[in-house]
């Protein structure tokens, strides 16, 4: 079977798709401007805050974050121009103030946006791996689309992770008091800001999946394919910031450059509201009181937001969530152990179930690790026969996920290896529950052996009767000596629900026992009797000596990955 | 048979039929797979202790005529007991009994716990295990190997008797983890099966 060409998803092809057809009219992006107050507006652009933060703090929802136009100089352009230019005048002059603000002329370079570190403003720092080549939010669309593309994943839908570091939260608290206390009592203060600030991650997440989703060709939702967008302070932008967690209120942020303790604007406000408005207590070190109400809350916001030093640190990560494989296996050698063995870096038989398993399902999933679990296990020297064990293989990070057809194909394949070691039924493709339904009362379940027993003396009819009459015997089991380096001595009840003796054609003192014992027996000390360890044996029961030279697993009774 | 037997009777019959036909559920292929080869079986085949351990001697431990051995097991535990060499079964009546109160302590009271059985009395290999008696004399038992004293067969406090039936299985002594270096330093004064069997003269 042939593994699966992995699709292409063309690079260039899409870039040029981008730029030559916006989602967003030139109009729609003017429209949501100027729905906005623009004495507040105004404001915010003074203060160095980027034109999709004054969208999130207005509640704006939606793709016009995607728009490559938006700009702090395109909204500054709007506000402040006429209102009724024609199309063709606007678009141009929207690409000129474009070009300017996207460019990566230093002389040209907006002011990082206090609030979103540049996030928003798709700037970031010069150890980014890659670096973009504009800083719109097609660019980073590009930057992941090649990175999927690259790693050869498949993929017919995503879910998109943003993090950002937490002061993030801190500055979008403080912005928040000070529209409130600043704006408050505007007339259009409750309606605007009725929906509440939209958050940086939902911002960015706005920003970039619509232009993702173009160029991956497939839409976003709760997917198992997921990327993970973060931004997290880089060494330059770090400073020594420390922001204290919980409270919103009354914080005291250090900084590494003020020789001072900045204090926020909250504990500010409070503290101006219970005095006199004409005088005001100096919280900062050295400063002189403030002489208007107007005066000091612009000042504070600049001052309370953090100095930006440097932008954030950017990382794309995707992976798929694990897959998990379940079915049963059957082991055909007695040279063959269920997982990898190996001891002072020498192997122990000649292979594992795990790895013929494993293997071959990582590869042709083209996944980056599995794990093996199986439900209880069997020696390397016992047969593992029958409707076989119940098994889970858990892969990490697909490329691709295997359809119906494709898992039957690969449970032939691993049933049809030239050596025949192992063979695989009822594989599929299970839930994360499986794991549960796996460890269900694996404790409690039958087990249904076949072992070739001798005996000191000849077989007599008796002997199959006294047998066969046994039901639900109790034995007494100590720790086998094989076992006991490595586990407590203690002695274990245990039940042998049935056995049965078949003769052997050719041999009066070999005979084939059949049995069925509680999950958790030691067969092989049952016959042998383990030094008498084990009572009552095969050789009590009989009345003789019993060795035990072949076992074979013939039923793992449980009700999971049954056909 | 009384109705009442016959309907008791009755139920049992269905009810082991049903077990058998579970029982008789093998499919064909199965079936196959396990029929062994008879013509390909040993007419003995090797014993749980000649497969699984490797069988050493310690002649005249102490004393002459106290010849015990020592069953290592692939994982490095030691069993002890007597060989049949041993003077005790020269005595008339063989072993009458035996007793582990010997030393410091009784060595069958005590119970060692846990996967690192750190509880266990660690003896050195002329540590007294216990006192063997015969009708005319009584035969001290030794460690032989250095090492924690895991376990002792109890089953020799009421049957004696396991020793002079089967000394090198049921009638084992006691079982002891030696640690590696313990296991090398005493190993070179030990013989194997092949000079035990020249030594003593045993087939």
């Amino acid at each position: 079977m042939e593994g699966p060409q992995l699709k292409h998803v063309p690079p260039t092809a899409a870039h040029h798709l981008l730029s030559d057809a916006p989602e967003v009219a030139p109009s729609e992006l003017n429209d949501t401007v100027q729905s906005l107050p623009s004495n507040a507006v105004k404001d915010l652009l003074s203060q160095e805050i980027c034109a999709r933060c004054i969208f999130r703090l207005f509640g704006v929802q939606g793709h016009i974050y995607s728009c490559s136009l938006l700009s702090s100089s395109t909204m500054s352009y709007i506000i402040g121009g006429p209102t009724d230019l024609s199309g063709d005048t606007m678009d141009s002059c929207f690409r000129k103030c474009e070009n300017l603000s996207s460019s990566k002329d230093p002389k040209c370079d907006a002011k990082l946006c206090s609030l979103c570190l540049g996030i928003l403003q798709f700037k970031f720092s010069c150890d980014t791996r890659t670096q973009l080549n504009k800083n719109t939010p097609d660019a980073v669309a590009v930057l992941i689309a090649d990175m999927v593309r690259e790693d050869g994943h498949q993929i017919d839908s995503f879910s998109l992770e943003v993090s950002v570091p937490p002061v993030i939260v801190e500055n979008d608290n403080a912005i928040q008091s000070y529209m409130r206390t600043r704006y408050g009592a505007e007339p259009w203060f409750q309606e605007k800001l009725h929906f509440g600030c939209v958050s940086t991650k939902d911002a960015l997440k706005f920003s970039i999946v619509y232009p993702l989703e173009n160029l991956l060709g497939c839409k976003s939702n709760m997917n198992s394919f997921r990327i993970r967008l973060t931004c997290g302070l880089s060494n330059s932008s770090k400073g020594a910031r420390k922001c204290p967690e919980g409270d919103k209120s009354c914080k005291r942020i250090k900084t590494g450059l003020d020789n001072g303790v900045g204090v926020t604007y909250d504990s500010m406000v409070s503290h101006i509201e219970c005095s006199d408005s004409s005088k005001v207590e100096s919280n900062l070190d050295g400063e002189k009181p403030f002489n208007s109400l107007l005066e000091m809350s612009s000042k504070l916001c600049g001052m309370f937001l953090e100095k930006v030093i440097g932008p954030c640190h950017f990382t794309v990560y995707c992976c798929r969530a694990p897959i998990y494989f379940g079915g049963r296996y059957l082991k055909y050698s007695r040279n063959v152990s269920q997982t990898r063995w190996i001891i002072d870096d020498e192997r122990m038989g000649e292979a594992s179930v795990e790895e013929i398993i494993g293997e071959n399902i990582l590869q042709r999933c083209h996944g980056d690790s599995y794990k093996f679990h199986a439900a209880g296990r069997e020696d390397i020297d016992v047969r593992m026969l029958g409707p076989g064990r119940p098994f889970l293989v858990e892969v990490q990070n697909v490329r691709l996920v295997p359809s119906d057809s494709f898992v039957k194909d690969l449970e032939k394949l691993i049933n049809n290896l030239e050596s025949k070691l192992v063979g695989v039924k009822n594989l599929k493709l299970v839930g994360s529950h499986g794991w549960n339904v796996m460890r269900e009362g694996e404790a409690e379940k039958q087990k249904q052996y076949a072992a070739l027993v001798w005996i000191s003396r000849p077989l007599n009819d008796e002997d199959l009767q006294s047998v066969s009459s046994l039901k639900d015997l109790k034995i007494l089991q100590r720790t086998p000596i094989r076992v006991l380096h490595r586990r407590s001595p203690l002695e274990r009840e245990k039940i042998i629900h049935w056995m049965k003796i078949e003769t052997v054609a050719g041999s009066s003192q070999y005979f084939l026992l059949h049995l069925c014992t509680q999950a958790g027996t030691y067969i092989k000390e049952f016959v042998h009797g383990d030094l008498g360890r084990t009572h009552p044996s095969i050789g009590t029961i009989l009345g003789c000596r019993a060795e035990i030279l072949q076992l074979d697993v013939t039923n793992v009774k449980m009700d999971c990955f049954l056909p | 048979m009384s109705t009442e037997e016959q309907s008791i009777d009755e139920t049992n019959n269905s009810e082991s039929r049903a077990q058998n036909h579970e029982q008789e559920e093998l499919d064909e292929d199965l079936r196959l797979l396990l029929l062994p080869d008879a013509s390909s079986l040993p007419q003995t085949p090797p014993s749980a202790v000649e497969s699984n351990f490797v069988t050493y001697f310690a002649l005249d431990f102490m004393k002459p005529g106290h010849d015990q051995y020592v069953c290592r097991h692939a994982n490095g535990l030691c069993v002890i007991g007597l060989a049949s060499s041993h003077i005790a079964f020269k005595d008339e009546g063989g072993i009458t009994a035996v007793d582990f109160n010997v030393g410091k302590s009784d060595r069958s009271g005590f119970k060692v716990t846990g996967k690192r059985k750190k509880n266990a009395q660690h003896f050195e290999s002329n540590t007294a295990l216990c006192k063997v008696s015969t009708c005319n004399d009584s035969f001290i038992v030794r460690c032989c190997v250095k090492g924690s004293l895991l376990e002792v067969n109890q089953q020799l406090i009421k049957q004696p008797d396991l020793l002079n039936t089967s000394a090198d299985r049921e009638g084992y002594i006691a079982i002891i983890m030696p640690k590696p270096a313990d296991w090398l330093k005493i190993k070179a004064s030990l013989v194997d099966v092949q000079e035990y069997k020249k030594l003593r003269q045993v087939s």
